[in-house]
C-alpha cells in the first residue's frame, strides 16, 4: 500500500507524517498524529465532532483526505488553549456547564472559534446558524449558544482593553 | 394485574399469609400454582410508597400495602 | 430560575462548581469509547444481515480467511448456546445470530484484521446463504390473527406456559366502574394515535476495545453500566465475571441507549481466537441499523370528563413496537400513565415482537408515547369545555395518595408545585407573540433506585477521593463531589471523584433511570456519615475526651466544654487526617445499598410555536421546561437535563423517525437523513425548577434526567392545534404530514 508524505502545520507546529491516499485528515489527526480530540460521530460531514479548521476556515476533517492538507495550516481542538490558559470560549463552555457528555465539545469549541474569528459580536441567530453544522444531543444547544455569547463579550472587551 | 387471574381461576382479591414479601409469594403460589413466579418476574414492588427492587426479604405486616411491579428501567 | 419549596441553607449543594472532569473534555484530552489504541491492536468489522427475517442456511468463512490481514473470523457458532430461559439469551443473540436472523441488519458474523480497510473488505467476502421467512414489520402485522412469529423464543411473559407469541406483554389494568363513567361522563372524547421509532441520537458510536489474554477479557468501552457490560459480555461468553474486567471509557451520550452490548463479547472472542487485542467500532449506520431505536406505538385514548372539569375516566389501548425480541414496553407504558386522579381506568396494553432492531430503553422508556396520546385528549377535552389547559390539569392532577395506574399511590410529588410554577411564569403570563399559538402538556416518570456503591478515601492533608461505578453521563461527578463536600464539610475542589472500574469499586447498576445521582448519591453520602464517625472518634482520642462528647460541625470536630485540639480550636477534618497514623491507620469508608424509594419526577412543558401553512414547518419560538428536581445538586446540570429532554422531545414531535422499505431496512440511515434537532432549529429553553424534597434521599434529590423528554411531543401537538385548529395525530408531526392535514381542512 503506497502513502504519501504529507508536510503541514498542526496547532502551529509544522509535522511531517504519513498516509494512505484514501486516509481522511480524521483518521490521519487521530491515528497518525494522535490528536484524539477530533471525534468521528459520523463520518459522513453530518455531525461537526470531526470540526477543525484548515487555513482558518472550519471544515469537517472526516470529508478532507489528509493528501489534501499538504502545506496547509491545521488547528484541532487541542491547538485552541495556551498551554494551562484556556480559551475564553473553553473558560465560558466550563463556567455555563455548555458541555454534558462532552463528546461534541471540540467539534462546537473549533466551529465557534471559526464563528467569532469571522464575527466577533454575533447575534444569537448568527450564532445558532453559525453552529448549525455541529450535532448536540445532551443540552439542547442553549447553554452552548450563550456560552458563545459570554465569550465573544470577553473577547471583545479584551481586545479593546488591548487598544 | 388482571392478567395474574389467569392463575387464580379468575378471582381478584386473594389471601395471603408471610412475614416477608417472598413468604408471600411462596403462600401464594401453593395456592395459585404459577402465581409466584409470575409475580417473582416482575420483581420490584412498591411497598408502603416506596419502590423497591427484588424485595424478598423486605419485611410486611397484615397493614404493609405491597403493588408488585415491573422493574422500572430507565434511559 | 429557582421556585423552591426547599428551606434548607445547604453550603455546597446547589452551587455551580465548574465539574471536576471539565478541563480534560475542552482541551480534548478526555478519552472516550474510540480512544484508546492498544499495541498490535487490531480492527474488526460486521456482516450483517439483508433480511428482516431468514433462516441462515450456511456462513462460508474461508475466502475471508484467505485475505490479506485477517487474524480472525467469529459466528455465532463461536459462542455457547444459551439456554432460552437465561436472562441474557436475547441479548446473545442480538449480538451475533444463532439460525435465525430477525432484523434487517442483525450481526451475522465479524471479522478482525490488521487495518480497518482490511477488515471491512473480508467482512464482504463473508458467504452467507440465507432462506427468507415470512417477516412481520409493523404492529398491526405483528397482532393480526395468524401472524407468523418474528421470533419463534418469544413467550408471553407473566401468563400461563403457552405457545410461542408476537406478544411479549398484556396487561390489563383497571379500577372503578369506567364504562358507567363513560356513560355519565358530560364530555367525552376519544383519538387514536401512533409513533414511529426513534433512536436516542447520541454522538458517539459504540466504541470498545478487548484485549484477551490468560483467559480473561479486558474490556475498555464507552458504556452506561459496566458493571452490566461485564455481566453481559461474561454469560455471552460463558465465563465467570472474574475473568471480564470493564474499564469505564468516558461516555458520549447514551440516553438508554447504551444499557445493554452489542460489541464487547464480539471483540472478546475475536481476541481469544486472534491473540491481539481487537478494536471494534460501530459507524453511525450500524449504530442505526444494529443498535436499539425507542419502540414504535398504536394508542387509542378515551376520556371522560364533567362539565366542570374533572376527568372521571380513562379508557386506553396501546400497543408498542419493539423489535425482534422480548421487551415490556407496554406494561410500562400502562404504568406510567400517573398524572390524574382518574377514578375510573381502564388501560389494555401490548409488547408486539416486531422484525426490526431490538428496542432500547430511551429516556423514560414508554411514557412519551403515553403521554403525547393522553396529554392530547386532555388538551381536546379543555378546549371542549372552555377551560385554561393548567386550570383543568391543576382541577385533576395526582397528589400523594392518589393513585398510580398500577394502584400504587403516590409518594409525596410535585405536580402541582409545577403547574403553578408554569401558571406564574413570565411566559404562561404573557400573550403569545404575534402568529404565535401556544400549547402546554404534563409528564411523568417514575425513577428508580437499584444498587449502587461508594468509597470515600480521605488523603492525609485533607482531601478526598470519591470513587464510584456511575459514568459520568452529564456532570454526575460534579454531583457526587458536592453531596460529598456537603456531608463532609469540606471545599468542593478538594474532592476528586473517580469512576472506577469493575474491579476498583463495589458492584453498582446503570447509570439509568435518573439513579446515578439518588441513588449513588446516597451511596456517596452514607460513605461521608461512616467517615465523620470515624473523624470524631480519631478527634476524640487527640482531644483526650469520650467520642460521645464530640460533634462534627462545618467540617471540624468540636467538643464542647472540653475545648477542641490545642487551645480549644476546632479540630478540622485535615488535622485530623494529618494525625491519621498516630490515631490507627488510613481513614477510608464504603457503602454499598440497592436504594428504596426513588421519587417520582413531574415536568411541565409550555411552547409557542407558528405553522408555516404553505410548507407545514413548524417553527418553535418560545419554549419552556418545568420540573421538579426535589433538590437540584448542580442546577446548571439539572437545567441542561431539562434543557436536553425538551430538544430531544422537539426532535421526537417534530421530524425524527425510522422509515423502513417494504422488506424492513431502514432507509435513513446516517444524520443527514435521520435528522435530529440543530441548533438553528430552536430557542433559547426557559427552565424553572421546582424542589419537592424526596423524603428517601439525603438531601432530597429525585433524579431529572428522564421526565424532561415525556411532555414535548403533547406540548408542540397541542400548540399545532391552537394555530391552526387541525389535531395531529401521528409522530413526527413533519412538514408533509402537518401540510396534508392542513390540506384536508
Amino acid at each position: 500500500m503506497s502513502r504519501t508524505h504529507i508536510n503541514c502545520i498542526v496547532n502551529g507546529e509544522p509535522i511531517d507524517f504519513l498516509a494512505a491516499d484514501a486516509t481522511s485528515l480524521l483518521d490521519a489527526l487521530r491515528d497518525e498524529l494522535g490528536l484524539i480530540g477530533t471525534k468521528e460521530g459520523c463520518g459522513t460531514g453530518d455531525c461537526g465532532s470531526c470540526s477543525v479548521l484548515v487555513d482558518g476556515k472550519l471544515n469537517c476533517s472526516c470529508l478532507i483526505l489528509a493528501p489534501e492538507v499538504e502545506g496547509r495550516e491545521i488547528l484541532t481542538v487541542e491547538g485552541i488553549a495556551d498551554g494551562d490558559q484556556l480559551h475564553p470560549l473553553q473558560q465560558t463552555f466550563l463556567e455555563g456547564a455548555a458541555l454534558q457528555c462532552g463528546i461534541c465539545t471540540p467539534g462546537f469549541l473549533v466551529a465557534a472559534k471559526a464563528l467569532l474569528d469571522a464575527n466577533p459580536d454575533p447575534t444569537e441567530t448568527e450564532i445558532r446558524y453559525g453552529l448549525a453544522g455541529n450535532l448536540c444531543r445532551c443540552t439542547g444547544y442553549d447553554k452552548i449558544v450563550r456560552a458563545v455569547q459570554e465569550a465573544a463579550v470577553k473577547l471583545n472587551s479584551t481586545s479593546k482593553q488591548g487598544v | 394485574m388482571s392478567q395474574h387471574r389467569a392463575f387464580t381461576g379468575g378471582v381478584a382479591v386473594v389471601q395471603a399469609d408471610g412475614a416477608t414479601v417472598g413468604q408471600i409469594i411462596d403462600d401464594l403460589e401453593a395456592n395459585y400454582p404459577g402465581l409466584g413466579m409470575a409475580l417473582r418476574a416482575g420483581s420490584s414492588a412498591g411497598i408502603d410508597g416506596e419502590i423497591h427492587a427484588e424485595p424478598e426479604y423486605v419485611p410486611v405486616t397484615a397493614e404493609t400495602e405491597i403493588y408488585f411491579l415491573a422493574p422500572v428501567v430507565g434511559g | 430560575m429557582t421556585a423552591t419549596e426547599n428551606s434548607t441553607n445547604y453550603k455546597w449543594v446547589g452551587t455551580r462548581p465548574i465539574r471536576h472532569d471539565g478541563f480534560d473534555k475542552v482541551v480534548g484530552k478526555a478519552r472516550f469509547g474510540a480512544d484508546l489504541d492498544l499495541p498490535g491492536q487490531l480492527h474488526g468489522a460486521f456482516v450483517r444481515s439483508p433480511h428482516a427475517h431468514a433462516r441462515i442456511v450456511s456462513i462460508d468463512t474461508s475466502a475471508a480467511e484467505a485475505m490479506p490481514g485477517v487474524k480472525a473470523v467469529v459466528t455465532g457458532a463461536d459462542f455457547p448456546a444459551l439456554d432460552p430461559t437465561h436472562p441474557n439469551f436475547d441479548t446473545a443473540v442480538n449480538c451475533m445470530a444463532r439460525g435465525e436472523v430477525y432484523y434487517h441488519g442483525h450481526a451475522v458474523a465479524a471479522v478482525a484484521a490488521t487495518t480497518n480497510a482490511e477488515a471491512k473488505a473480508a467482512a464482504a467476502a463473508v458467504k452467507v446463504e440465507y432462506e427468507a421467512l415470512p417477516a412481520v414489520l409493523s404492529i398491526a402485522d405483528s397482532m393480526a390473527e395468524g401472524a407468523p412469529l418474528a421470533n419463534p423464543n418469544n413467550y408471553t411473559k407473566f401468563a400461563p406456559p403457552g405457545d410461542p407469541s408476537n406478544l411479549a406483554t398484556i396487561t390489563n389494568l383497571a379500577r372503578g366502574d369506567v364504562d358507567q363513567a363513560m356513560a355519565d361522563a358530560d364530555v367525552v372524547v376519544e383519538m387514536s394515535f401512533d409513533c414511529a421509532h426513534v433512536h436516542q441520537g447520541y454522538i458517539e458510536p459504540h466504541a470498545c476495545v478487548v484485549d484477551y489474554g490468560d483467559g480473561k477479557a479486558n474490556v475498555w468501552c464507552s458504556s452506561q453500566g459496566h458493571f452490566r457490560v461485564r455481566s453481559m459480555t461474561a454469560d455471552v461468553l460463558g465465563v465467570d465475571n472474574s475473568k471480564v474486567k470493564v474499564v469505564p471509557a468516558e461516555i458520549g451520550g447514551g440516553f438508554g441507549g447504551k444499557t445493554t452490548v452489542y460489541l464487547e463479547p464480539i471483540a472478546a472472542k475475536l481476541s481469544e481466537k486472534s491473540g491481539k487485542p481487537v478494536k471494534l467500532l460501530m459507524t453511525r449506520e450500524e449504530v442505526l441499523r444494529g443498535s436499539g431505536p425507542a419502540p414504535s406505538a398504536e394508542l387509542r385514548i378515551k376520556i371522560g370528563a364533567t362539565n366542570d372539569g374533572e376527568l372521571t375516566a380513562i379508557d386506553g389501548w396501546m400497543a408498542y413496537g419493539v423489535g425482534a425480541f422480548s421487551d415490556m414496553a407496554g406494561l410500562i407504558g400502562a404504568m406510567s400513565v400517573a398524572s390524574y386522579k382518574f377514578p375510573n381506568l381502564r388501560m389494555e396494553t401490548y409488547t408486539a415482537l416486531t422484525n426490526t432492531p431490538k428496542s432500547a430503553a430511551y429516556r423514560a422508556p414508554s411514557a412519551p408515547h403515553a403521554a403525547w396520546a393522553i396529554e392530547s385528549v386532555v388538551d381536546e377535552i379543555a378546549t371542549e369545555l372552555g377551560m385554561d389547559p393548567i386550570d383543568l390539569r391543576l382541577k385533576n392532577a395526582a397528589v400523594e395518595g392518589d393513585l398510580t395506574a398500577m394502584g400504587m399511590p403516590h409518594p409525596r410529588v410535585g405536580l402541582v408545585e409545577c403547574l403553578e410554577a408554569l401558571k406564574a411564569s413570565d411566559h404562561y403570563q404573557s400573550e403569545p407573540a404575534e402568529g404565535t399559538s401556544r400549547g402546554m402538556a404534563v409528564g411523568f416518570w417514575f425513577n428508580i433506585g437499584e444498587e449502587s456503591s461508594a468509597t470515600v478515601n480521605l488523603n492525609e492533608d485533607g482531601t478526598a477521593n470519591v470513587i464510584t461505578g456511575s459514568p459520568d453521563i452529564g456532570g454526575s461527578r460534579a454531583s457526587m463531589a458536592l453531596m460529598a463536600a456537603e456531608t463532609l464539610g469540606i471545599d468542593v475542589y478538594s474532592i476528586t471523584p473517580i469512576v472506577a472500574d469493575t474491579e476498583s469499586v463495589g458492584f453498582t447498576d446503570v447509570t439509568e433511570g435518573s439513579r446515578a445521582t439518588f441513588a449513588t448519591g446516597k451511596a456517596v453520602v452514607e460513605a461521608c456519615e461512616d467517615l465523620i464517625e470515624q473523624l470524631k472518634a480519631r478527634a476524640a482520642t487527640i482531644m483526650g475526651v469520650d467520642v460521645g462528647e464530640v460533634a462534627w460541625v462545618d467540617g471540624a470536630a468540636v467538643s464542647p466544654g472540653h475545648g477542641g485540639g490545642e487551645g480549644g480550636d476546632p479540630l478540622t477534618l485535615a488535622q485530623i487526617t494529618a494525625q491519621a497514623k498516630r490515631t490507627g491507620g488510613p481513614l477510608a469508608a464504603t457503602a454499598s445499598l440497592n436504594a428504596a424509594g426513588a421519587g417520582p419526577s413531574f415536568a411541565v412543558h409550555c411552547a409557542d410555536l407558528k405553522v408555516d401553512e404553505e410548507t407545514g414547518e413548524v417553527e418553535i419560538v418560545r419554549y419552556t421546561a418545568v420540573q421538579d428536581a426535589g433538590t437540584a445538586i448542580h442546577p446548571s446540570y439539572v437545567e441542561g437535563q431539562m434543557q436536553g429532554g425538551s430538544v430531544q422531545g422537539i426532535g421526537w414531535a417534530l421530524n425524527e423517525e425510522y422509515i423502513y422499505s417494504a422488506d424492513g431496512a431502514m432507509e435513513n440511515a446516517s444524520f443527514l437523513d435521520y435528522r435530529i434537532p440543530v441548533a438553528s432549529d430552536l430557542p433559547l429553553i426557559e427552565t424553572i425548577i421546582v424542589e419537592v424534597p424526596n423524603p428517601a434521599h439525603p438531601y432530597g434529590v429525585r433524579g431529572v434526567g428522564e421526565t424532561g423528554i415525556v411532555p414535548p411531543m403533547a406540548t408542540i401537538g397541542n400548540a399545532v392545534k391552537a394555530a391552526t385548529g387541525v389535531r395531529m395525530t401521528s409522530l413526527p408531526m413533519s412538514p408533509p404530514k402537518v401540510l396534508k392535514k392542513l390540506n384536508e381542512r
